[in-house]
C-alpha cells in the first residue's frame, strides 16, 4: 500500500466504524459495537504506526474538489511529522479511552451504546482530517466538524437539560471561532491567492526575507498577514478554551466522562496549540499576533487555575486544569518554542486522558457522585485507580521524573532563556505562578479525594474498583505518564531531546540555547510546587490551618463566580439578544410575515368555498355555461372574420 | 355560394347548412331542458349529427375528401361515445330508477 493509501485508510477507518454503527447498527448484538467502536480507532492507529515507521511525508492530492478561476480547491492530505504526531496522540490515546468507554457506557441502553461510539468515531475522524488536511478549506471543514462532535457528545445525555444547554453553549461559542477561521482563511486567499498551506507558504517564504530588510520590499502584506494570524487566533482560542471564549469548557464536563478526557482534555482542545503550531511561517511574520498568542496563553494558565482552587466538583477542577496547561501550550508557541508546547500537549493527553478516566472510575465507584466534599478515603478502597490518579497528579505538578515535569519545566526555561524579550520574561514569571497554584489545586484535588478519612455523607461505603477494561487503559497511560518523560529530557539540560528533533522538519529549531540557571529555576519551582501539594494536606485533611478563605472571603467569591465571565456575557451578549429576539417575535414576526402566511392561507381558503358555489352538480348548469361559451367563442369568431 | 350537384339536381349549399343549425339547435335544446337522461344522450347524437352534416356538405363543396373521411371519424366517436354513456345510464339505472337527471346531483362542491 502506498503512502497516500494509508493517510486515506487511517482517515477513513473511523468513517467505515460510524457508518457501521449508525442508523440499525444497534440491532446487532452489543458485542458487534464493542469490537467495532473502538476496533477502528485501533486499526488507524496501527496505520498511524506505519506511517511513523515507514518516515512517510509528503502532500497528497487525491482529487480536485472545486476548480473556479483562481480558486483551486484540493482534497489533499498533508502528512509529515507534526500532523503523524497529531495523528499518534489522537488515534493512541483516542483507541485507549474509547476501549475504556465500552466499559463506562455499560449502563446505556442499546441504540445510546451504539451511538455513543458512532459519536466517537466520527469525532475522530473529524479530529484527523483537521491534522490531516492539507488545505484551509478542509482544515475548516475538520474544525467544524470537531466542534459538532463535540456538541452531539456534550449533549449525549440529552434528556438533562443542563447538558443541551451546556451543548448549545459549547457549539455557539466553537461558531464564533469557526467564522474566524473563516475570515483568516478569506484574507490569506485574497493576499495570496491560494488556499493550500504550501502554496501559502511559499510566498510567505520570500515575506520572511523581507522582514530583514524592510526597504527593499513593501510593508502591504504585513498588515494583512497580521490580520489573517488574528482572525485564526480567534479560531485557536474559542476551540482551546482560552480567554475570553473560555466558558464553554467547564459546561462541557456535563457530557460523559469519556467524552472529557478525550475531547476536551487530550485532543479537541489542543487543536488550538496545533493550528498556530501549523501555520508558525505566519506567526513567525506577524510580530503582534504572535505576542498575543503568548500573552492568552499565560494569563488564562493563571486565570483557570486560580479558579481551580476553589471548584468542588472533581471533573470542573480537571477541566480548569485543562484550560490551564493549554495556556502553557499557547505560551510556548506564542514565544516560538514550538516544538516545547507540542511535547506539553503530549505529555498533558496522557495525563490528563488518565485524570480524567480515573476520576471516572471514582465517579462509577461513587454512583455518579462529582463533588469531591462528598469522597474522601478512597486510597485503599480504589487503589489501583488512586495510583494511577496520584501519578496523573504528581505529572500535572510537574514532579521529577514524571513527564509533565520535563514538558513544563522546557517551557518555562525557554521563556526564561529567551534572550533580549521582556514578553517572554513575563510569561515565565505568570508561568511559575501558575505553576505553584497548580501544584496548590491539584493537592487539594488529591487529598479531598483521596486522602483522609471517608466523607459521612459518602454515597457509597465500600466502592468496588472498576472492571478490568476501566482499569487497563488507566494503567497504560499511567505507565506512559511515567516513561513518557525520558524521550527527551531537555529541561534538566541534558539527555535527549528526540520529540524537538522529529518535529524538526516542520517547526525548526528554537534560536536559543537553555542556560544553567533555567535548570535551577525549574528544579526550585518544582520544589516549591511539590511543597504546595503537601501543603494542601493540612488544609484539607488534617485541617490544623485555618482555611485561606476565611481571611479573604471576597476572593473566594470572585474565584466561585469564576471572575463573573458567564454573567457578563449574559448581561452583555445572551439577554440583550433575548430582548431583541423577543422584540423581533412581538413587533415583526408576528404581525408582518405571521400574517402574511395566514393571511394568504384564509384567502385561499376563502377564495375556494365561493368558486365551490359554481359546482352546482346540476348537469344542465354546466351545459348551460359550456354552450354560452361556444356561443361567445362563435361570436367573437365572427367579429374576427368580418373585420 | 355555389350550388352542389345531388342526384343530377343543383341545390344551395346553404340550405344544407340552415338544416345543420336547426337539428344543432334542436339538440341543444333538448340537451338543456329535456330532464330525461336517455333523451339528452339522443339529443347529442342529434347535435354530433348536425356537425357530421356540416362537415359532408362541406367536403362535396369544396370537393376535398377529408371531410366525409372525418365525418367517419366522428360516427366513430359518437357510437364510442353512445356506448359509454348508456353503460353509466345503465349501471345507474341498476342502482336506482333516475327520472330527472338533477337527481344525479351528488358531485357539486
Amino acid at each position: 500500500m502506498s503512502t497516500s493509501q494509508l493517510a486515506l485508510s487511517v482517515l477513513l477507518l473511523p468513517v467505515v466504524g460510524a457508518i457501521l454503527l449508525a442508523g440499525r447498527g444497534w440491532r446487532l448484538p452489543r458485542t458487534f459495537t464493542k469490537i467495532v467502536g473502538p476496533g477502528v480507532v485501533w486499526a488507524s492507529f496501527v496505520g498511524t504506526l506505519a506511517l511513523y515507521f515507514g518516515n512517510a511525508h509528503g502532500d497528497f492530492t487525491y482529487w480536485t474538489w472545486i476548480k473556479s478561476g483562481s480558486l483551486v480547491v484540493p482534497f489533499n492530505l498533508l502528512v509529515d511529522n507534526l500532523s503523524i504526531f497529531m495523528c499518534l496522540v489522537i488515534t493512541g490515546v483516542g483507541a485507549l479511552i474509547v476501549t475504556y468507554s465500552v466499559g463506562y457506557m455499560e449502563h446505556e441502553d442499546g441504540p445510546s451504546y451504539a451511538r455513543f461510539f458512532t459519536y466517537m468515531d466520527v469525532f475522530i475522524f473529524s479530529m484527523l482530517l483537521l491534522v490531516l488536511a492539507g488545505n484551509f478549506v478542509f482544515l475548516i471543514v475538520g474544525w467544524a466538524m470537531v466542534g459538532l462532535s463535540s456538541y452531539l457528545l456534550i449533549g449525549f445525555w440529552y434528556q438533562r437539560r443542563s447538558a443541551v444547554l451546556a451543548a448549545r453553549k459549547a457549539f455557539v461559542m466553537n461558531v464564533i471561532g469557526d467564522v474566524g477561521m473563516i475570515l483568516g482563511a478569506f484574507v490569506l486567499f485574497v493576499t495570496y491567492h491560494a488556499i493550500t498551506y504550501s502554496g501559502v507558504f511559499s510566498h510567505l517564504g520570500q515575506q520572511a526575507n523581507c522582514t530583514r530588510d524592510l526597504v527593499l520590499c513593501g510593508v502591504g502584506d504585513s498588515f494583512n498577514i497580521e490580520l489573517a494570524a488574528f482572525f485564526l487566533l480567534v479560531g485557536a482560542v474559542a476551540k482551546s478554551a482560552q480567554l475570553p471564549l473560555h466558558t464553554w469548557l467547564p459546561d462541557a464536563m456535563e457530557g460523559p466522562t469519556p467524552v472529557s478526557a478525550l475531547i476536551h482534555a487530550a485532543t479537541m482542545v489542543t487543536a488550538g496549540v496545533y493550528l498556530i503550531g501549523r501555520m508558525h511561517p505566519i506567526y513567525d511574520i506577524a510580530t503582534y499576533a504572535h505576542n498575543t498568542v503568548a500573552i492568552v496563553g499565560a494569563v488564562t494558565a493563571l486565570f483557570a487555575a486560580t479558579i481551580a482552587i476553589v471548584q468542588t466538583d472533581i471533573k470542573r477542577v480537571l477541566a480548569y486544569s485543562t484550560m490551564s496547561q493549554i495556556g502553557y501550550m499557547f505560551l510556548a508557541v506564542g514565544i516560538g518554542a514550538y516544538a516545547a508546547g507540542f511535547f506539553h500537549l503530549l505529555a498533558h493527553a496522557f495525563f490528563k486522558a488518565l485524570l480524567f478516566m480515573a476520576a471516572g472510575n471514582v465517579i462509577h465507584a461513587m454512583h455518579d457522585e462529582q463533588d469531591m466534599r462528598k469522597y474522601g478515603g478512597l486510597f485503599r478502597q480504589l487503589p489501583r485507580t488512586s495510583w494511577s490518579f496520584l501519578i496523573g497528579s504528581l505529572a500535572l505538578v510537574g514532579v521529577i521524573p514524571l513527564v509533565g515535569f520535563f514538558s513544563k519545566e522546557q517551557i518555562l526555561g525557554l521563556a526564561l532563556s529567551k534572550p533580549d524579550n521582556s514578553l517572554a520574561l513575563a510569561v515565565w514569571v505568570v508561568g511559575v505562578v501558575t505553576a505553584l497554584i497548580t501544584g496548590f489545586y491539584t493537592g487539594r484535588m488529591w487529598w479531598m479525594a483521596f486522602g483522609g478519612k471517608a466523607s459521612p455523607e459518602r454515597p457509597v461505603a465500600v466502592p468496588h474498583e472498576a472492571r478490568l477494561v476501566m482499569i487497563v487503559p488507566v494503567l497504560i497511560l499511567a505507565v506512559l505518564s511515567v516513561v513518557g518523560g525520558f524521550i527527551q529530557t531537555r529541561a534538566l539540560g541534558i539527555g535527549p531531546s528526540s520529540f524537538s528533533d522529529f518535529l524538526v522538519p516542520v517547526l525548526g529549531r528554537v534560536s536559543w540555547e537553555e542556560g544553567a540557571g533555567v535548570v535551577i529555576a525549574g528544579l526550585v519551582t518544582m520544589a516549591l510546587a511539590t511543597l504546595l501539594f503537601l501543603a494542601a494536606y493540612r488544609l484539607y485533611v488534617e485541617r490544623s490551618w485555618k482555611p485561606w478563605s476565611s481571611r479573604v472571603p471576597w476572593a473566594q467569591r470572585l474565584l466561585e463566580r469564576k471572575y463573573y465571565f458567564d454573567e457578563i456575557y449574559d448581561a452583555a451578549v445572551v439577554r440583550p439578544m433575548d430582548g431583541l429576539a423577543d422584540v423581533g417575535l412581538r413587533d415583526i414576526e408576528k404581525p408582518v410575515f405571521d400574517g402574511a402566511v395566514v393571511g394568504t392561507g384564509r384567502a385561499a381558503v376563502a377564495g375556494a368555498s365561493s368558486l365551490s358555489l359554481t359546482q352546482s352538480g346540476y348537469f344542465r348548469n354546466y351545459v348551460l355555461v359550456f354552450v354560452g361559451g361556444a356561443v361567445v367563442a362563435a361570436v367573437l369568431l365572427l367579429i374576427r372574420a368580418n373585420s | 355560394m355555389s350550388g352542389l350537384s345531388i342526384g343530377g339536381s343543383q341545390l344551395d349549399a346553404s340550405w344544407f347548412l340552415i338544416l345543420a343549425a336547426i337539428l344543432f339547435i334542436i339538440g341543444t335544446a333538448g340537451v338543456l331542458v329535456r330532464r330525461n337522461p336517455l333523451v339528452i344522450l339522443i339529443c347529442i347524437e342529434l347535435m354530433l349529427n348536425a356537425a357530421n352534416l356540416t362537415l359532408v356538405v362541406f367536403s362535396l363543396q369544396l370537393h376535398n375528401l377529408e371531410g366525409q373521411l372525418f365525418a367517419l371519424m366522428s360516427m366513430t366517436v359518437a357510437a364510442a361515445e353512445a356506448v359509454v354513456g348508456l353503460a353509466i345510464l345503465v349501471d345507474i339505472f341498476h342502482e336506482r330508477d333516475v327520472e330527472d337527471i338533477d337527481e344525479l346531483s351528488e358531485m357539486k362542491g
